[in-house]
Parts: C-alpha cells; structure tokens; sequence
C-alpha cells in the first residue's frame, strides 16, 4: 500500500435531516496511524460523520473508502471498528472480562486465549485484578477504560471515539486525555475523536477537523490550526478570540478602533474586515508607557486567576477580554486607563461576514 | 392532651382516614377470600360461617378429586387441571413470543404506527368480556362450520392470548426502554450482526420484564373465566369451568379448598412479579 493511499478517504458525503445539511459535501482523507479529531459545537454535524464512517447512520451521497476499498454499503458489524460511545455502553449484564471478550468471543476465540488477552489489556490500561467485577461496580474512570479495552480487544481498523471523555470530572479527564493519546500511539490504531472541547482536540489529536453546520472550517495540525485560524469562526472557536470591526487601509494595514495594525492583508483597500485577536495576545501597558500604536481602554472588571489575571477592557464599543501574566495588571482597578496595543504577528484578519 | 396534638398537626386526622380507607379496601376487597380460605379449613359437611369445627379433610378431598381418584366427575377435574396448565403453557409462550419482538419494534421505531399499534394490542381490555367471548365462539364454530377445522386447546389458548397481550406487552416495553440503542450499536461494532446483538445484550436485559410477562400471561390464562365459559367443549374445560359446574351442582367445600390452593398459588406468583419488577419485594 503506498503511502499516498489515505488508510481512510471520505468523498463528497452528504446527509440531510429534513430540510437542515448534517453533513454538506465532506470530503477528508486520513492517513495510516493518524489521530484525527472532529471538533465544532454542537449540531455541527461531527457525530453525525463519526456515525457514518462506524456505519450506523447512512448517508444520502458520497462514499468511504477503506485502504481504496469502498465500504459505504458495508453495515456495521463487517467493519471492523472499534468504537467507544459517548455513554461508554458498556453490557451491565456482563463482567468486565465478558464485556472486553465479547469481540472475541464472537470471532470463535477459545477461552483460554480470549482471558489471557483481556488480561493483557486490562495490563495496558491499568486496571489488573478487576477482570470479573461486574460493570456496575466500577468507578467512572475504571469503565472509561474498559470501554477503550473492549474497543481495542480485537485490533480494530479505525478506532473510533465519540465524546469519550465526557462523562469523568474535569481532573480524570485531564490524564485520561494524556493516557488515550498515549495509548493511541501504543497500539499505533488510526483514530478518530469527536469533541466539542478545544483542549482535548489540541490534547489529543496529531489534525483537528473543525466543522460548522455540516461543513469543513479548516483541517490543520492543532498548531496551525491555532496560530492561523482559517476563518473567523475557526479564530472564535479555538480559544476565547476578540473579534474586531475593521477596514483595511490604502498600505494593507488594518485600522481596528483608531489604531493601525500591521497585519498584513491582502483585501482590498476599503473592505471590511474582521481582526481576531486571542485573549491572551492583546498586550495591555500603562497608558504613559505605551510606544506602538494603541487604543486607550477602560478596565470594566479584573480578576487574579493566579497564573495570570483576566481582563475586560472596553474601548468604545467593543468589550476586549485580556489575559496577561503581567504583575502591574493584576493591581489594576476596575475604572482604571489602560493602552491597548495589538501585536500584527498574532492577529488573523478575515473578510467581515456579511450582516 | 391529643385533642390538641391532633389540631396541631393534621398529620394525624390524615393518618386516620388513611387507615379507614385502608380498612375499607380489606373488607371489599379480602374479606370475601378471607371467608373463603377460613371454610376451606370447616370441619361440617355444609356451608356454614362460621365453621363450627376445623380439619384439613377438604383439603384431602380436593387433592383426590385433583389427582384424578375418586367418581367419574372427579377424573374431569384432574383433567381441567391439566388443560388450565397447558392451556396457562401455551398462553405464557405464545404471548411472550410475540411481545418480545413487538415491544422491541415498538421502542426503536420512530413511525408514527407505533401509537396505534399499542392501543391495537389494549383493546381486549376495553371489550366487555362477555362480548369478547360471544365472538371468539362464533368464530370457531364458524371455522368448524367451513373448513373442519378443530382448534382443540387453542380454542381457549387463542383468546387467553389476547387476553395477556396488553399485560405482556406493557411489561416488555418498559423492559425494552431501559436496553439503550447504544448497547446494541456497540455489540454491532464489535462484530454482532443485528439479530445476535439482540440475543446477546437487548434479551439478557429484558430478562425481567419478559419473565413478568410469562408469570402475568399464567395467571390471566389460569384463573379466565367468562371467556373460557362461552368456549369450552366437554374434552376442553379448565378449572375455574369445573369448579363452577361443580359449586352449580353440589355445594361441596372441596371447590373451597382448591380455591384456597389457587389463591396462595395466584399470591405467591404474584409476589415473584413485584420482586423481578421492583428488584425488592414490597408487596408484603
């Protein structure tokens, strides 16, 4: 198989409910070993695609491809896919070794190799010795790990992962972020995640999929994909952006409430844009000390997070929010000036959405 | 003293009228049985309350006639009992049978037949059952009439059956309920094909519900009356049919006794119900 070959490849699908696109023309080609997360809010259409490629939702048009091989018609328990619900659907009536067995069990395992392999990934995912406990006796984390055993139990061809992490407080799913990504390369498993939450879409996956009413936004690692926003709602998505009314200026530069912005466009002179700026990336100084182009805002709230403080600064208009890790600004008063300054290297500019 | 205790809190004025109200419903609704389980135990050869004396000697008459020893009548009633099991068999299988896969359609489809469907499968409750028993008849003794056609035991297994489908029903569907679509799509994506992850994961959960269903679909079947009357023949009667030419004929205790036995074996089944549907028993 060459390289070029997407172990996965999805064409031109499309799904309707009633008269609202799920899915609009998607197509997405992931690579052999790749950890590919869907991210977008909710209605986006991310489970409805997830659902398609597991094959229990049909599409209305386009088709899947595994290894080249089209398995758009090939229903459900012929794929050979492992997947992880949302509600973890764990069998109550089952043991966890029944339950990790089961995929086995039904390929005609003998018994003896079947409880040696569910021991073995118990191992991996750290719980030995709970192997006949009933489901319903485990704690949230101990049946979010047997649902990825059981997922993995008969080495899947595409892993499939539908908000797992969901269901655990936000502590345990912090390492269990760490320990499924860590897994994932383990088993080397072609993978795909649907999430809602940034943080584990930047946590877990090697691409992100952002996705809006059933549409593409931007396809990129986690890194591009935060640095360089493809479009307004990618910027807003990803991480607390400011979106700014601006107009591009007769040298390219963008004029964003009375300061000039460097920031490179290549719109037209005149258009409208939107600037985005991340929370963390609008700098804020004395008023007296500012040197570079700025706004002059007033402090309508602060707060000392400890690693830094949060801020929202109003000029005119607009309500900026500021995080700085600046010890001045975690004194600063509610009412109090403040010089605005937008760094051209760590703004996006995109075309001003039509109202 | 509780005079003022009383108007203080009207927690005890409600606690009375629930025990009278609970005291009604004893007397309307146990009474009678009581009445009936107490002469069971009389000693007297007649029918009088209170007995005079007590024995056990209706009891070993009625396990004569039971088993099928004694005068020619007492051979029938062995044999109504056999049929009122078989007859109770076959109305516990065939009602299950078709409510399992019902309740399941019913549960995952998202049609709009599916409303219907259900008031479909209530309506014997909603027929008078004299009605129910008049067209059941004609419509053997049509089927007879035209094709030669004897149903036998199913002449009172079918409408038993009909008779035990909305309770059977309705105890597979909420069973149905709790078994999640995810449940199956995960054993699909494990490598079931529909019909094994129905086997393997929806039936093991709906264990409860379904053997409700059984024991409900018995007792209906066993203790049926006006239906059974209008469609009995003479090799084809049930118990409560003998027990009511029996008590037409000859007030006999006998009949008493085996009443008796079929109550503790209605209280006991029913009892079994309450604890597989509530996971507790509560009824006592």
């Amino acid at each position: 198989m060459s390289a070029q070959t997407p172990h996965l490849e999805i064409r031109g699908l499309t799904k309707r409910f009633g008269a609202v696109d799920a899915l609009a023309d998607i197509d997405l080609g992931i690579a052999r070993g790749e950890f590919v997360c869907l991210l977008g809010p909710s209605g986006c259409g991310k489970t409805t695609l997830l659902r398609i490629i597991a094959g229990f939702e049909k599409a209305d048009r386009g088709h899947l491809l595994l290894e080249g091989k089209d398995i758009t018609e090939l229903p459900p328990h012929q794929r050979g896919f492992g997947m992880v619900f949302q509600s973890l659907a764990l069998f109550p009536h089952m043991t966890v070794a029944e339950n990790i067995g089961y995929g086995m069990k039904l390929r005609g395992t003998a018994a003896a190799q079947r409880r040696r392999r569910v021991e073995e990934l118990l191992e991996v995912v750290q719980l030995p010795a709970i192997a006949d406990r009933p489901v319903a006796a485990l704690s949230g984390g101990q049946r979010q790990r047997v649902a990825i055993a059981r997922a993995l139990a008969v080495p899947p061809q595409l892993f499939l992962l539908d908000e797992p992490l969901s269901a655990l407080d936000a502590q345990l799913r912090d390492s269990m972020q760490i320990e499924l990504r860590q897994l994932q390369q383990r088993f080397g498993v072609t993978t795909v995640v649907v999430t809602h939450d940034q943080t584990e879409a930047m946590m877990l996956a090697d691409r992100l999929v952002v996705m809006k009413q059933g549409r593409l936004q931007q396809c990129d690692t986690p890194t591009e994909v935060y640095r360089r926003p493809a479009n307004a709602f990618v910027a807003e998505f990803l991480g607390a952006a400011n979106l700014l009314p601006g107009v591009v200026q007769a040298d390219g530069a963008v004029n964003v409430l009375g300061a000039h912005v460097g920031a490179s466009s290549r719109l037209a002179a005149g258009s409208a844009v939107t600037l985005a700026v991340r929370a963390e990336d609008v700098r804020l100084q004395a008023v007296g000390a500012a040197s570079a182009p700025h706004v002059v805002g007033d402090i309508e709230f602060v707060r000392d997070l400890g690693p830094l403080a949060e801020l929202i600064v109003r000029c005119g208009d607009e309500r900026l929010r500021c995080r700085s890790a600046d010890a001045p600004l975690r004194e600063a008063r509610v009412g109090q000036k403040v010089a605005v300054h937008f760094d051209a290297q760590r703004c996006s500019v995109f075309p001003a959405a039509h109202a | 003293m509780s005079a003022a205790l009383w108007s203080r809190t009207n927690a005890g004025s409600f606690r009375v009228a629930m025990l009278a109200m609970a005291g009604v419903g004893l007397l309307v609704a146990a009474l009678p049985v009581l009445v009936i389980v107490i002469m069971s135990f009389s000693g007297d050869a007649g029918l009088e309350f209170p007995p005079r004396s007590l024995s056990l000697r209706w009891y070993s008459s009625a396990f004569d006639v039971l088993r099928g020893e004694g005068s020619d009548s007492t051979v029938s009633a062995f044999e109504a009992m056999t049929t009122s099991f078989m007859v109770g068999a076959v109305t516990m299988i065939a009602s299950v049978l078709a409510c399992v896969p019902l309740a399941y359609a019913l549960v995952r489809s998202t049609g709009r037949w599916r409303h219907g469907v259900q008031l479909l499968f209530t309506l014997p409750l909603v027929f008078p059952l004299v009605v129910l028993g008049v067209a059941y008849l004609l419509l053997a003794e049509t089927l007879a009439q035209r094709t030669g056609v004897e149903l036998g035991l199913w002449r009172l297994a079918i409408p038993h059956i009909a008779l035990a489908l909305p309770f059977v029903l309705r105890n597979c569907l909420s069973a149905m309920q709790g078994v999640g679509r995810d449940l199956e799509e995960a054993a699909m994506s494990l490598g079931a094909s529909p019909l094994r992850a129905a086997v393997d994961v929806v039936v093991p959960l709906m264990k409860p519900g379904i053997l409700a269903g059984l024991i409900f679909a018995f007792i209906i079947s066993f203790n049926e009356f006006t239906v059974s009357f209008f469609m009995y023949t003479i090799d084809v009667r049930t118990l409560p049919i003998w027990m009511y030419s029996r008590t037409v004929s000859s007030l006999d205790p006998t009949t008493l006794a085996i009443s008796t036995l079929i109550i503790g074996l209605d209280v006991a089944l029913i009892a079994w119900v309450d604890k597989l549907v509530a996971g507790k028993g509560r009824l006592f």
